[in-house]
């Protein structure tokens, strides 16, 4: 394989499904080719673009961790061709993965920090990628905060996994569903997102807040945060403009002069701030 | 400098396609002009003012195979594209598309270089006119372009009567001239203004300053005229953005790179249906921002050429000569 061409995808082994919720999957993608296994690696942040051959490309986070070696997680619901096609795959298929792609969380600069992670819906694989990643480390980081929520319970994304991110010290999960979406076995939270924030009163000394999900749920958000004292540059998220090639050349997620493939995905506020709200 | 006699320039293109070169010159069709390959001399029509489509497909083709691949019983293989690495010389290049070309290899090639293209441009010899038809649409001068620069050229030529000016800028340049060294002769330094075109200056680029005017009510006024078609992207010398599309057959395929233009309402739409720009004064103004700031920004360079093909084209009307020089009184 010439390591110049950028288009050229790896070819990935799809090694178990998950179905999440309605009309999303996980699939673990392992490399067919040992040697692509073995000099693969990328950061949290970071994504790729996956695809069906004779259907194309479509461009999803790393929802795993990269401190779990030899695959890699991608959660995608189902809304076009890519996807469609995705999601008539079985285990065994062979799909296509180009990546990584994109800039990282700085995992390193919260060393003995709280952590505060607020999703919505199908926002949480980016920061699932994360939360594995710092539980992974559970003694650099200080206390973990997880908010969240879904339109109704059947829409929240890994609910196998909540009890064993709580089994690890220190970890506080609220999960919640908007009014009218809970169940009589429901015991989490009923309100939007925003509301519970304002309901856990996070701190923002030494915290780091992370933030991704719906545009409204964190125009909602991004005030509460400041108001318990999360500075502009403690707060960060990450954009999932739509994109094509993934490194900068395509044009389709440019937002100002930046792109977000290439200069994010994830922006801290600060940043986002002095761009066009194109995003 | 050099110059040759027309007819030593006709004996050095024939020579050139007897030798197995690929030649690619404005060619006329029913009364317009196409960049087209050329078996012979006498296609050439070098007395043009704009072709419909600039030879921007030269290095990034409107469809480009990416790679094909072969899927049979679940056992993909994939087979890479191999770019053709032959020799292509593409002449009769205008400064404002020649200036394109540059801006093209520049935005490909610096970062992230792109593999396809860059093969294409080692191979390809730019041959450069000083232009000498222009109309109304053209405002090369208004963005600081002259209709003789060599900017993107690798040897630049001007009609001077019976006999060509010859610049070389490139070694490729000081290639064809050792090559065909006896037609070459050494020659004064010429003012090529005097051979040119020249378009009259329609606005003041210094006094566009886009930085304070995002929100202006300008974008929606001037785009009111714009169907979004994309016309203007699909003709554009520097317009670089392109999609991902794959075609098919049951057990085989190729996954293609298309031209796409920011015009399109489909381009920034979100899988949830959120789109950021999600009206077409936004998308106008998305396409004068990216040439006039996003550009400069990233690479020191405004990404348009004042060729005036997009005015041309344009089914609604839009005229971006005037919409900047509006923007310059603002």
């Amino acid at each position: 394989m010439d390591p110049q061409n950028m288009y050229i995808p790896y070819l990935m082994r799809i090694e178990k499904i998950i179905d999440e919720a309605p009309a999303v999957k996980t699939f673990r993608l392992k490399f067919v080719n040992q040697e692509d296994a073995e000099k693969f690696s990328f950061v949290a942040g970071q994504f790729g673009e996956y695809s069906v051959f004779g259907e194309g490309e479509s461009t999803f986070c790393i929802a795993s961790s990269p401190t779990r070696k030899d695959y890699i997680e991608c959660t995608f619901r189902e809304t076009g061709r890519v996807t469609a096609a995705l999601t008539s795959c079985d285990v065994g298929d062979i799909v296509g993965f180009r990546g990584p792609y994109g800039n990282i969380f700085p995992l390193e600069k919260w060393f003995g920090k709280n952590l505060l992670f607020i999703a919505g819906g199908i926002g949480l694989p980016p920061l699932r990628c994360v939360i594995w990643n710092v539980l992974d480390l559970r003694d650099k980081f200080g206390d973990i905060t997880i908010v969240y929520g879904a339109r109704k319970v059947d829409d929240l994304v890994y609910k196998y996994e909540f009890e064993e991110w709580l089994k690890y010290p220190n970890v506080k999960l609220v999960t919640t569903v908007d009014p009218g979406g809970e169940t009589p076995e429901w015991k989490g939270e009923v309100g939007f997102v925003p509301s519970i924030v304002e309901k856990i009163q996070p701190k923002g000394e030494n915290s780091i807040a992370l933030i991704c999900g719906p545009p409204i749920m964190i125009k909602y958000s991004l005030p509460l945060l400041e108001k318990f004292g999360y500075s502009q540059d403690s707060i960060y998220t990450t954009l999932e403009n739509r994109m094509k090639c993934g490194f900068g050349k395509c044009g389709h997620c440019m937002v100002g002069n930046v792109y977000v493939c290439k200069d994010g995905p994830v922006f801290r506020y600060d940043e986002l701030l002095l761009l066009p709200a194109e995003y | 400098m050099k110059k040759i006699k027309k007819s030593n320039f006709e004996k050095m293109v024939n020579s050139l396609l007897q030798s197995g070169s690929t030649i690619i010159a404005p060619v006329l069709k029913k009364g317009k002009h196409y960049f087209s390959r050329i078996e012979s001399f006498d296609k050439i029509s070098l007395d043009y003012c704009q072709t419909v489509l600039s030879p921007k497909a030269v290095y990034f083709p409107s469809t480009d195979s990416l790679m094909r691949y072969e899927n049979e019983h679940n056992n993909v293989k994939i087979i890479e594209v191999e770019v053709p690495k032959n020799p292509v010389i593409v002449l009769g290049v205008k400064p404002c598309d020649a200036y394109a070309l540059s801006y093209l290899s520049e935005f490909f090639l610096k970062e992230n270089s792109d593999t396809y293209i860059q093969v294409r441009k080692e191979n390809t010899t730019i041959v450069g006119f000083t232009c000498t038809h222009s109309d109304d649409k053209c405002f090369c001068t208004s963005l600081n372009i002259n209709p003789f620069d060599t900017k993107g050229t690798d040897i630049h030529f001007t009609d001077i009567g019976e006999e060509y000016y010859v610049e070389s800028i490139t070694e490729k340049g000081n290639e064809i001239i050792k090559n065909f060294n006896t037609m070459f002769e050494d020659s004064q330094t010429i003012d090529k203004k005097e051979y040119s075109s020249n378009p009259p200056i329609k606005f003041d680029l210094e006094k566009i300053r886009l930085t304070d005017k995002f929100e202006s009510s300008v974008w929606l006024d001037q785009s009111l005229l714009c169907l979004g078609c994309g016309a203007c992207a699909y003709s554009c010398p520097t317009c670089s953005c392109f999609d991902i599309q794959d075609e098919s057959n049951p057990y085989s395929g190729e996954r293609l790179r298309c031209w796409d233009s920011c015009g399109f309402g489909l381009f920034t739409l979100h899988a949830s249906g959120h789109n950021p720009r999600h009206d077409q004064s936004n998308r106008w103004r998305n396409r004068v921002f990216h040439k006039f700031e996003y550009s400069v920004k990233n690479l020191g360079i405004i990404s348009c050429v004042g060729c005036g093909r997009c005015i041309r084209v344009c089914p609604g009307g839009m005229n971006i000569s005037e919409h900047l020089a509006e923007l310059a009184t603002i």
